[in-house]
C-alpha cells in the first residue's frame, strides 16, 4: 500500500505526484523558513535601496545604488571592512588549529578516563550565555582591577594593554571569542576523529610513517569533512563579529575593533536605515560568496 | 419594562465609559524615576480627566530614536514623546511628523516661569517642536571625603583639578591601602559620549561653542578653544587623570567608576542627586559646583545641557488629549513631582520641601549657568561634521600626537573641509 494512498485521486496527488504526503507535512516548516528566514532578508536588501528618511514609511523613498555609493565612499567604513577581514582571517586560523590539536589531545588514548573532564571544561563555555562571558573578560582585562594584569604583575611580567590599547584591543578580543567558540569546533573534530579508518593508521605505523608525516598524509585528509563545516562556520561567525564587540570595546580603542556588523548597528541605531542596510547587504553578500568559496575548494581539492 | 430600562441604561453606562476611556502612552528615556515621575503626574492629570490612563515606556536613549522614528514614519506613534530637544530635532528631521506647539502655547496662560532662552530651545525651524518641562543641569562633583583626605577644598579652577587629581591618585583618598583611585571620571567609548564631556568642558569654561558658531565659523583653534580642547584631550592621554579603560566606557562603565569608589571628581546631572544622596550609592558623600575655571576673566559655570521636553506626534493616538495633557506638564503639581523624581523642573514658583543642599543647586540655582549653542539647529549640515570631528578626536585619544597644538590647527582645517563639503 502506497504511504500517500488517501491521495491517490485528490488534487493534491494530480498536483504534487507521489511524494504530496511529504510536501503536505513539509509545507508548514517552509512557509516558516520563507516568513521567517528569507522575507527579513528581502526586506533588508529591500531598504537599502531606500532613502533612510523614508524607509520606515509606507511610500519609501526608492534612490537606487545611492546608499551603496555612499557607504563605499565612507572611509570609517573602508577601513571597518578591512578590520573585519583581518580579524576574520586571524580569527577562522587560530580558532581551527587550535580546537584541531585540542581535539587530537583528547582522542589520545592517554587521557583515559579522565578525558571527559578536559572535554567538559572545554564545552562549557559554548553553553555559557555569551555576554556574561563578555562581560567577565571585560572585568578581566581591566587595567585598574583586571585579573590579567594581576596575574602578570604577579608573575614579573609586563602589564598587557588588553582593550584598552590599540596595538592589543583586537587580540583581547579574539582570545575572548576563542575561549566561547572553541569547544563547538572540537566537538566537530572530535566527532571526525571517531570516524577515522585506523587501518590506514596501522598502516602508515608499519611503513614506518612519521607522526608528522602521517598526521598530514593519513589523519588530515580524513578530516576534511570537519575542516569544511568548522571553517564554513568559522567564517560566518568572525565575519558576523558582533556581541564581544558591543559588550567590551564598543569599537574601540579608537575605531580598532569597529567591525562592520557594529558599525552597521550603530548607523541603525542612528536611524539611517539605508544606509545600515546597504552594509548588512554587503556583508551579507560576502559572507556567502566566501562561504562558498571556501566550500568548493574544500570539496575540489585532492588532501592526499 | 423595567428589565428594559436597566438593559438600556447599562448599555447607555458601558458606552460611555468606553467612548471617554483613552489611554496616553509616552515613551521616554529617565528611566525608573521617569516611570514614577508620569505615574504620580498621571493620577494627577485623572482627578480632572476621568477615564483617561496614564502609561510611560522608558527606553535606552539610542533605542528612543530608531523606535520613535519608526512609529511615527509607519503610523504607529505614541501619544507623546519626551526628551531632549536636540534629540527631538532629530526626530523632526527623520519623520517630519512632529506636531508644531505654537499654538497650544500661545493658548497656555500661566507661563510666565518661561524665558527667553528656555524657549528658543523650545524651537525648530519656526515650529515650537516641545513644551518646555525640564531644564538639564549639570554641574561638577567631588566627593567630599575624599578632598578632605587629601586636604584640599572644593576645586575651582583648572589648576586646582590638576592638583586634586594627582593627589586623588597618589594619596589613597579612599583610605583602603589600594593604589586603585583615579582623578576623573569621564566617558569616550563612542563619539557621541565624547562630545557630551567636551562640551561640558567648553561651556563650564563660559564658551560659546564646541566646534562650530552661529555664522558656520570652526573656532577650535581659536586660543581659548584651543586650550581647553588641549586639556581635554590631554586629561585622557599625557595627564592620565582618568581610568586606563576610559576610552573603552560609555555612561554605564562611567557611572560604575563614580558610584564604585574609584574615580574623585565627575560630572554630576540634576538627576543623578536624588539617586547618589541614597544610602547605597554616594550616601550624599559629594559637592556640587561649576565647572572648572579655565580663563581668569571668563566666568565659569554650571552647563544647561538643553531642555527637556514633551512632544506631540502628528500621528498620536489619542491626539488632542495628548496635548492637553503637555499642557499640564507644566502644571505646579507635574512640576512639583518631576522635581522630586526627576530633579529637574522649569518652574519653581512653589515651596520646596525636603530637598538635600545637593539637590537645591539645580532647583534654586544661584551659579553662573552657560547654556549649549545647539548647532544643529542652525546648520543641518552639523550632526554630519561632528560625527567627523569626533571620530578624529578618538582616534587621536588612542594615538596621541606629539604636538596638540599642531594636531588641533590641522583638525582645524579638516573640519573647514568638511564643513564646506557638506554646505
Amino acid at each position: 500500500m502506497k504511504a500517500n494512498a488517501p491521495y491517490e485521486n485528490g488534487v493534491a496527488r494530480r498536483w504534487l505526484g507521489d511524494n504530496a504526503t511529504f510536501y503536505l507535512f513539509a509545507a508548514p516548516f517552509a512557509a516558516l523558513t520563507i516568513v521567517m528566514g528569507l522575507w527579513p532578508i528581502a526586506l533588508s536588501i529591500q531598504t537599502s535601496f531606500t532613502e533612510s528618511y523614508t524607509a520606515l514609511s509606507p511610500a519609501p523613498n526608492y534612490i537606487g545604488l545611492v546608499n551603496y555609493v555612499e557607504v563605499f565612499n565612507d572611509p570609517a567604513f573602508v577601513k571597518s571592512a578591512w578590520l573585519t577581514l583581518r580579524y576574520t582571517v586571524l580569527a577562522v586560523v587560530l580558532n581551527l588549529l587550535i580546537a584541531l590539536f585540542y581535539a587530537m589531545f583528547l582522542s589520545s588514548a592517554l587521557l583515559g578516563r579522565g578525558a571527559w573532564i578536559f572535554k567538559l571544561c572545554c564545552f562549557l563555555p559554548v553553553v555559557t550565555p555569551d555576554v556574561a562571558g563578555y562581560i567577565v573578560w571585560k572585568w578581566m582585562y581591566s587595567g585598574d582591577f583586571g585579573a590579567v594584569n594581576a596575574a602578570l604583575t604577579a608573575l614579573g611580567l609586563p602589564e598587557f594593554g588588553g582593550v584598552s590599547s590599540v596595538s592589543t584591543a583586537t587580540i583581547a578580543i579574539l582570545i575572548a571569542e576563542m575561549w566561547y567558540h572553541v569547544g563547538f569546533y572540537v566537538v566537530i573534530f572530535l566527532a571526525n576523529f571517531a570516524m577515522l579508518d585506523r587501518s590506514l593508521d596501522e598502516a602508515a605505523r608499519l611503513d614506518r610513517a612519521g607522526f608528522w608525516r602521517k598526521f598530514w598524509k593519513v589523519t588530515l585528509p580524513q578530516l576534511r569533512p570537519a575542516i569544511t563545516i568548522n571553517s564554513i562556520y568559522a567564517l560566518i561567525q568572525f565575519l558576523k563579529t558582533f556581541t564581544v564587540v558591543v559588550v567590551i570595546t564598543k569599537g574601540g580603542p579608537g575605531t580598532a575593533t569597529n567591525f562592520v556588523s557594529y558599525y552597521a548597528y550603530r548607523q541603525f541605531d542612528q536611524a539611517q536605515y539605508g544606509t545600515a542596510t546597504a552594509m548588512a547587504t554587503i556583508l551579507f553578500s560576502v559572507i556567502m560568496v566566501l562561504a562558498f568559496a571556501l566550500y568548493w575548494f574544500n570539496q575540489r581539492r585532492d588532501w592526499r | 419594562m423595567n428589565l428594559k430600562v436597566l438593559l438600556a441604561g447599562t448599555s447607555l453606562a458601558i458606552a460611555g465609559s468606553v467612548a471617554s476611556a483613552q489611554e496616553l502612552v509616552i515613551w521616554h528615556d529617565l528611566g525608573d524615576n521617569g516611570i514614577k515621575w508620569f505615574d504620580e503626574v498621571g493620577a494627577e492629570f485623572q482627578k480632572t480627566h476621568p477615564g483617561v490612563t496614564v502609561k510611560s515606556v522608558s527606553f535606552p536613549t539610542d533605542q528612543w530614536y530608531g523606535k520613535s522614528i519608526a512609529a511615527l514614519n509607519t503610523n504607529t506613534a505614541p501619544s507623546l514623546l519626551y526628551n531632549n530637544y536636540e534629540r527631538v530635532i532629530r526626530v523632526v528631521d527623520q519623520t517630519g511628523k512632529v506636531m508644531d506647539l505654537s499654538d497650544v502655547y500661545a493658548g497656555m496662560s500661566d507661563t510666565s516661569f518661561l524665558s527667553d532662552a528656555d524657549l528658543n530651545v523650545a524651537r525648530y525651524n519656526g515650529n515650537m517642536i516641545i513644551l518646555p518641562v525640564q531644564r538639564v543641569q549639570m554641574g561638577f562633583g567631588a566627593r567630599k571625603s575624599w578632598l578632605d583626605a587629601v586636604g584640599e577644598e572644593f576645586p575651582e579652577t583648572w589648576a586646582d583639578v590638576q592638583r586634586v587629581s594627582a593627589k586623588f591618585i597618589s594619596e589613597d583618598p579612599d583610605g583602603n591601602g589600594k593604589d586603585d583611585t583615579f582623578g576623573l571620571a569621564l566617558e569616550a567609548a563612542n563619539p557621541r559620549d565624547l562630545i557630551h564631556m567636551l562640551d561640558l568642558y567648553t561651556f563650564g569654561a563660559g564658551l560659546r561653542h564646541s566646534l562650530i558658531d552661529g555664522d558656520g565659523e570652526i573656532v577650535i583653534d581659536e586660543p581659548r578653544h584651543k586650550q581647553v580642547l588641549v586639556e581635554f584631550m590631554k586629561t585622557f592621554t599625557d595627564y592620565g587623570y582618568v581610568s586606563p579603560d576610559t576610552v573603552t566606557h560609555s555612561f554605564p562603565e562611567m557611572y560604575q567608576v563614580i558610584e564604585g569608589g574609584r574615580a574623585g571628581m565627575f560630572r554630576v546631572g540634576d538627576w543623578n542627586v536624588k539617586k547618589w544622596d541614597g544610602a547605597d550609592v554616594l550616601n550624599g558623600d559629594f559637592v556640587i559646583g561649576e565647572w572648572p575655571q579655565h580663563f581668569d576673566d571668563v566666568e565659569n559655570a554650571v552647563v544647561i545641557g538643553g531642555m527637556r521636553g514633551v512632544a506631540v506626534p502628528e500621528n498620536a493616538q489619542n491626539k488632542d488629549m495628548a496635548v492637553e495633557f503637555a499642557k499640564f506638564l507644566l502644571s505646579v503639581e507635574a512640576q512639583k513631582a518631576s522635581l522630586n523624581n526627576v530633579g529637574a523642573a522649569v518652574r519653581g514658583d512653589f515651596e520646596l520641601e525636603g530637598l538635600s543642599d545637593r539637590r537645591l543647586v539645580f532647583a534654586q540655582p544661584s551659579h553662573n549657568l552657560n547654556a549649549y549653542d545647539f548647532p544643529e539647529s542652525v546648520h543641518s549640515y552639523y550632526p554630519e561634521l561632528e560625527a567627523d570631528f569626533h571620530r578624529e578626536l578618538l582616534e587621536a585619544l588612542v594615538n596621541p600626537p606629539s604636538d596638540w597644538g599642531s594636531y588641533i590647527d590641522d583638525l582645524a582645517g579638516k573640519m573647514r573641509a568638511k564643513r564646506d563639503s557638506l554646505k
